[in-house]
């Protein structure tokens, strides 16, 4: 199952399959997160804000509609 | 001999930086921008001295903010007066896999460059250890662990920089092998330019339309170059940059023998400080201590700049003979320096705090926590940093604006920091509320007075919200804002760190907002103690006489003369002059001068107003009210300071930009003085709307 990070919950998980934005991609890449990295949604921000994940075990944040561009595979229930 | 730091941000490389120079640095800006420039001076073992500069930090040369584009237009362009003879490029060793790709990026351009990693200490505590033999062999060139923050290996380094200068830089098998498209793109460009490093002509394909080095002719041929051969600015970026990390990572990770088992301990602090609910309560009670330190430490200290200069006055007063040039060193010179210095407590204890905050990893939280919510007013997470330390004075809350990258969301802070009420407001809200607001209780516990202090700030907030608001729409910028954050593991303060970086916020506000405080605090003494020769005279004349006839003491006698003279001075014509513009504000002349010099700091308004009425010797804030409660139109004989005038001028001490210290600090900040002069017209435009609407509807 395939799913924008911005659509998931505290605790789920998943693989980085592709951005949906190539600027984002560029930047989201030099900052070593790539196509692969084990991803894993920790907590959202206080206000509706942003994502506080785990990124191939870095601790990261990004914004709403940042998190949108990034698409994970997910293993289990279809 | 210039040698650069490089590295990600969070490398740790300001404190690598704190330990080769020490305080042999001086800081500035890159031209043309805002971005803070370090550079010191090293000596080297040989004994040869090198400049240092600690280039700001960046993930790669494909730059996405302000600081990245500083190091791409730096390093790819050898005439820049910054350009590196070698470089010490610093990774943080427990990120390693993260912190490598600009390292190969800069390999490519040839410049010559060793690996320090860094944070060698904590890499020490996880049990992590990486063959440093192993990884020099892969990357061909010096590894050498140091630790900025314990200065462990510093010596070493020191050595194999000198030995890096010395070394004939040789030509290494580039880390990306182009593609034909890159091959041919980069090879025209090189031919065109006369540039001997392939890497540097592909960067330049890349990035030519904002390379502030190269002319319009050669960016109009370049881009012809770039569009008959395709050159796909994005796709070939990607490319290079997944192909850069699936050559690095396997060699690093057979090189890391150890791995260390991560910021476990991070971790369980940021379930508690980053809580969705919790969060923006712990931040608010870390601010109120701060808030709560800044007034309980700093007002000694401060109070012992105020006594000593004022004891240093009154020496040259009796020392030297009295005369305009006595009255100028004291009233303006020494009272302008004391205005200066007298910030210093508030400026050094609030970046004593943010400093350590911001060692420690907490500001990178409350970045994510306020994130959201100061977007909707085209703020920055890091806005409300500011915004919370304006409360207690707002030149240091705009000083500490620079960790904020967007230049657009910086400046917005920037401008309306000063509506929030600052410390130097609450002697002018004591007064004119102690004379309006009565003293008594509402519902049994709630204070009046204090409701009607509360109420002022939360104006000054709602003020600096909606205003940030108008600026978000009004003002135009393309460089896009980014949250897009690395969270650094808590750590322990580097004192070194968080020393030097008050020394020089200390030393920047001093020396350069100094200057203008100075200039204008004397202007101001002009204006008070001067006047038409004849008036001056006459006001002396006449207050002599009436204090003969009223039989008055020696001190009574020089308050009368003291508040007739600055009635007949040029800062006394210019009040008169206001006031037909003042006068539906609900103000007369009189508060026309105290608005004038309330300028040089509103907490002089109550001097000023002492002056006025005669009272100067008693400086009491209590004798000012009674006299200020008691005055009266002579005209008309009714009270001057009614219901409706107090809450006027209270509205307009909000608003109004009454600070050269401020004004100061934001050109400094901006580096130009349009914005001061924007700031200080709207924040004057409100104030006087408001004034005007309060009194109107008041009386």
């Amino acid at each position: 199952m395939e799913s924008p990070i911005s659509k998931l919950k505290k605790g789920m998980k998943g693989k980085i399959a592709r951005f949906t934005d190539e600027m984002m991609a560029g930047k989201l890449m030099c900052m070593g997160v790539l196509p692969g990295s084990l991803v894993k949604v920790i907590r959202k921000a206080p206000f509706h804000g942003g994502f506080y994940l785990k990124i191939d075990g870095y601790n990261m944040v990004l914004r709403e509609q940042e998190a949108a561009n990034i698409v994970l595979t997910m293993e289990g229930k279809k | 001999m210039t040698i650069a730091l490089v590295g990600n941000p969070n490398s740790g490389k300001s404190s690598l930086f704190n330990q080769l120079t020490g305080l042999r640095q001086k800081t500035g800006n890159f031209p043309g921008v805002t971005v803070e420039k370090k550079s010191g001076k090293l000596k080297l073992p040989g004994g040869k001295t090198v400049k240092i500069i600690d280039l700001p930090g960046a993930y790669s040369l494909y730059p996405t903010s302000q600081d990245e584009r500083i190091v791409l237009n730096v390093l790819t362009n050898p005439k820049d007066e910054n350009y590196p003879d070698a470089i010490v490029y610093v990774a943080d060793i427990t990120n390693l896999e993260k912190h490598l790709l600009l390292l190969t990026q800069i390999r490519d351009l040839g410049i010559p460059c060793l690996l320090a990693l860094n944070m060698s200490d904590i890499a020490e505590k996880q049990n992590m250890k990486v063959n440093e033999q192993k990884l020099a062999g892969f990357l061909k060139m010096p590894v050498i662990s140091v630790s900025g923050r314990t200065g462990s290996k510093v010596a070493v380094l020191k050595e194999k920089m000198g030995e890096l200068l010395g070394s004939p830089s040789v030509h290494k098998k580039p880390f990306y092998p182009f593609n034909e498209v890159e091959k041919k793109t980069g090879g025209r460009i090189q031919a065109a330019l006369k540039i001997e490093n392939p890497y540097r002509a592909k960067l330049i394909a890349h990035h030519y339309n904002k390379l502030p080095f190269l002319s319009e002719n050669e960016k109009k041929e370049i881009a012809n170059i770039c569009e008959a051969e395709k050159f796909q600015n994005l796709r070939l970026q990607i490319s290079e940059t997944m192909q850069r990390f699936e050559t690095f990572v396997p060699a690093l990770r057979s090189a890391i023998q150890q791995k260390g088992s991560g910021p476990v301990f991070t971790d369980r602090i940021d379930a508690v400080l980053t809580h969705k609910t919790f969060a923006p309560l712990i931040f608010f009670v870390i601010m109120f201590f701060v808030f709560q330190a800044i007034y309980a430490w700093a007002t000694y200290p401060m109070e012992l700049i105020d006594g000593g200069f004022a004891m240093l006055g009154e020496w040259v007063r009796q020392t030297l003979p009295a005369g305009w040039f006595t009255d100028l060193l004291t009233d303006g010179v020494l009272a302008g320096l004391g205005g200066i210095l007298i910030f210093i407590p508030q400026i050094a204890i609030l970046f004593l705090l943010i400093g350590i905050l911001e060692e420690v990893g907490y500001m990178s939280r409350a970045v994510y926590i306020f994130d959201k919510l100061m977007q909707q007013f085209g703020l920055n997470g890091r806005s409300v940093v500011a915004l919370v330390s304006g409360g207690a004075c707002a030149i240091p809350a705009i000083m500490s604006t620079r960790t904020i990258g967007n230049w657009k969301e910086r400046l917005i802070t920037i401008m309306v920091t000063p509506l929030i009420s600052c410390s130097a407001r609450i002697p002018v809200y004591a007064i004119l509320i102690g004379l309006v607001v009565p003293d008594g209780t509402v519902m049994g516990i709630f204070n009046l007075q204090g409701l009607a202090f509360m109420g002022l700030y939360l104006l000054g907030i709602v003020a600096a919200l909606l205003s940030a608001f108008v600026f978000k729409k009004i003002l135009k910028s393309d460089e896009k804002s980014f949250l897009m954050m690395k969270m650094p593991t808590y750590r322990w303060p580097v004192w070194r760190n968080v020393w030097q970086n008050i020394y020089q916020k200390v030393m920047a506000f001093v020396v350069e907002a100094g200057r203008v405080i100075m200039v204008i605090s004397v202007v101001l003494w002009v204006l008070a103690s001067y006047g038409p020769a004849t008036a001056m005279e006459e006001a002396e004349r006449s207050a002599l006489a009436t204090a003969k006839a009223q039989s008055l003491n020696e001190a009574e006698t020089a308050d009368l003369m003291a508040a007739r003279k600055i009635e007949a001075s040029f800062a006394g014509h210019l009040g008169k002059a206001m006031e037909p513009a003042i006068k539906p504000l609900g103000f007369d002349w009189k508060i026309g001068i105290a608005l004038l010099t309330s300028f040089a700091a509103r907490e002089v308004f109550v001097g000023t107003m002492a002056t006025i009425y005669s009272i100067g010797s008693t400086d009491e804030e209590t004798s000012v009210r009674d006299k200020l409660a008691a005055a009266r139109n002579p005209e008309t004989g009714a009270k001057v300071y009614s219901a409706a005038t107090a809450m006027s001028l209270l509205i307009f001490y909000v608003f109004a930009m009454q600070c050269m210290s401020t004004v100061a600090v934001v050109r400094r900040e901006t580096g130009s003085w349009k914005w001061p002069a924007i700031q200080f017209f709207y924040m004057g435009l409100l104030a006087y709307l408001g004034s005007l609407l309060t009194y109107q509807l008041m009386s």
